[in-house]
């Protein structure tokens, strides 16, 4: 039996094609690891409480455009009294706005990494957080909040968090619409 | 993608892949046969359906202890030793090689033993901080296998490079290969636990903090480790490799550049010396500098190979001759060292860049699951072990193609040869495992 120059010609230009389609098969799969997780469609409530144009500026640290979101920081206890959040006294990050709200989970010892990614422990898909957004880590057992490069920053009560920041218990952690703190 | 992290949706993900990857494993074999035979041998199915069985069997045991793991790491090895057993059996068929003598099945029972050995890993190591405590060890095993074919009567010295070890009647094995896995082992948990006085103390010189001198001992003993084994052992590649892999875990683990600048400056300076007093490093630079030269061409072990492999690619062209059409078997050692000069022979352009992508994406999952990591020292790891196998492609790749001087190194993955299969499948559980372990489930979707 031989097999005719045309043949192997078509097989040997099938074989690479198989092979790419599996390469691209595999990129495709990848697609979000590479390009970043598709932004879900806000709600209106949700985008209503974010201006649209504070999010692309990085908003100095007593801009006007953090204000409205400190005030969920003042409903809670003041700050001073409750010190700074440690393992043995923050049991549980409670989310207190954006569509989420009122949700909770409990705080263990891990890292807690927050970001659009799906391998984030807490994953925020919005138009304003980045796919690695920041993190809560111990530090000699104390919580500390750190920004990893963010666009659109991480604001610690009002603030914009620039260096790996403690965070004080009951304190509004704010990344794009969604506020956060830390309690007992 | 969210939906991926249900478990058993990732493992039929990569079950699907599998079955791809099986699919084109076994083209490959029967386009050999068409192309180098002519016809069809069905007795030869073995090669094709041997390796398939062991792969699914391995993501059978995935599914059990390993969940989570990801998805991609095992379909991609399995294309690559696939790939890699059919360009061996076609040069056994050029060669006229069959049966149990031939290197196709030798390099199919090789993935057996290796496929198991990660079976293996997967079910004693359920946790890969487990290798935390046992860094030291790590370090010890690593250096005495390293230095294992240093050893008369044990050690085997095959074209002038002396890293292999005769095992019985069996054949020969690189310990070396295995050596890599420790060292990585080694490197990281010595790293977490010491890296603050390599990186917060030290002046400020142009720009970059460098390191006290009492704080060069670990680079200047892995630097002396690797020179002797440049000098005893013959051999560039392998010491490059290890180096290499210790200059970036210090890179990754303290975050200074002037560690990697001084540990360049440290290797180039120490090659530059071997090749003016050492004859075979010498004769190395001058094969890779004046290969075209006809008096370098033809000398006793000069270009030969080397020339011989870019003819081979060039002919190749774009598209390549097809399985089984070339003449790869022109060129020494054309299934171990020159592998991809064969496969570039007979796949072309586009299929070499299809195999450099399958490994580019290999070694950037190895990152993903670093990056993705909790803890200091599985992060280290995954990218210690995912470097390891890219070096390892930069040296023995670039070496091929003339953009380093050649030295001797497998293709992970493709390449005939046991103990650089086992290390590599080794490799490829470790990072299943870290992955496993890495990935967290979201605690809460916003």
């Amino acid at each position: 039996m031989n097999v005719s120059e045309l043949t192997l010609l078509v097989l040997r230009i099938g074989f690479l094609l198989l092979l790419w389609m599996f390469i691209f098969g595999i990129v495709y799969a990848l697609r979000s690891d590479l390009f970043g997780q598709r932004v879900r469609k806000m709600n209106s409530q949700a985008a209503a409480a974010f201006p649209a144009s504070a999010a692309p500026a990085p908003a100095p640290p007593a801009a006007p455009a953090a204000a409205p979101f400190t005030a969920t920081a003042s409903r809670a206890s003041p700050i001073d009294d409750a010190g700074m959040a440690t393992s043995q006294n923050t049991t549980r990050l409670v989310i207190t706005s954006g569509p989420k709200a009122g949700s909770e989970f409990p705080l263990g010892t891990e890292t807690i990494t927050i970001g659009r990614s799906s391998d984030s422990s807490l994953v925020i898909r919005d138009d304003y957080t980045s796919t690695h957004h920041a993190r809560l880590m111990l530090w000699n057992d104390e919580w500390m909040l750190q920004d990893l490069d963010s666009t659109n920053g991480t604001f610690l009560a009002g603030s914009r968090v620039t260096v790996p920041t403690k965070i004080p218990l009951n304190a509004t952690v704010k990344i794009g619409a969604t506020s956060f703190e830390l309690r007992r | 993608m969210g939906r991926l992290h249900l478990p058993q949706k990732l493992r039929n993900l990569e079950l699907f892949l599998l079955l791809i990857a099986c699919f084109i494993n076994a083209s490959a074999v029967v386009l050999v046969q068409l192309g180098a035979l002519g016809k069809l041998d069905p007795s030869l199915v073995l090669l094709g359906a041997g390796l398939s069985v062991l792969v699914i069997s391995l993501h059978v045991v995935l599914r059990f202890v390993a969940r989570d793991a990801d998805p991609f790491i095992l379909p991609i090895a399995t294309v690559l030793n696939g790939l890699g057993i059919a360009m061996i059996y076609r040069i056994d068929v050029a060669d006229q090689q069959s049966g149990w003598d031939s290197a196709a099945v030798r390099q199919t029972v090789w993935s057996a033993l290796a496929i198991f050995s990660a079976i293996t890993v997967l079910l004693v190591i359920r946790n890969h901080r487990v290798l935390f405590r046992y860094t030291y060890i790590a370090g010890l095993v690593g250096v005495i296998l390293l230095f294992l074919p240093l050893v008369p009567g044990l050690g085997q010295e095959i074209s002038g490079a002396r890293v292999w070890i005769r095992v019985g009647s069996f054949g020969t094995f690189q310990p070396g290969e295995i050596a890599k896995i420790a060292l990585a082992v080694f490197f990281a948990g010595y790293l977490v636990r010491n890296r603050d006085s390599l990186s917060m103390v030290g002046k400020k010189f142009l720009g970059a903090r460098f390191p006290r001198f009492r704080d060069l001992g670990p680079i200047l003993s892995v630097w002396a480790m690797s020179m002797s084994v440049i000098i005893f052992q013959r051999d560039l590649g392998t010491a490059l490799l290890y180096f290499g892999l210790f200059l970036v875990m210090l890179y990754l683990a303290t975050g200074r550049l002037s560690w990697v600048i001084m540990g360049m400056g440290l290797f180039l300076g120490g090659a530059l010396l071997a090749s003016q007093t050492l004859d075979y490093v010498n004769g190395r630079f001058n094969n890779w500098l004046d290969a075209l030269n006809p008096d370098v061409y033809e000398a006793r072990g000069g270009s030969f190979q080397l020339v011989q492999g870019l003819f081979g690619l060039a002919k190749g062209g774009l598209l390549g001759t097809g399985w089984g059409q070339g003449r790869p078997e022109l060129t020494p050692v054309p299934q171990s060292d020159y592998i991809i000069a064969s496969l570039g022979e007979e796949l072309g352009l586009a299929g070499v860049f299809a195999i450099l992508a399958l490994y580019l994406l290999f070694v950037a999952r190895g990152f993903r699951i670093g990056f993705a990591g909790q803890d200091d020292f599985g992060k280290l790891l995954a990218v210690g072990l995912a470097f390891v196998v890219a070096l390892q492609c930069f040296i023995v790749i670039g070496g091929v193609t003339r953009v380093i001087p050649l030295t001797g190194l497998t293709t992970p993955f493709l390449a005939a040869g046991g103990s650089s299969l086992v290390a590599n499948w080794i490799i490829a559980a470790l990072l299943l495992r870290l992955s496993d372990t890495v990935r967290n489930q979201p605690r809460l979707v916003v």
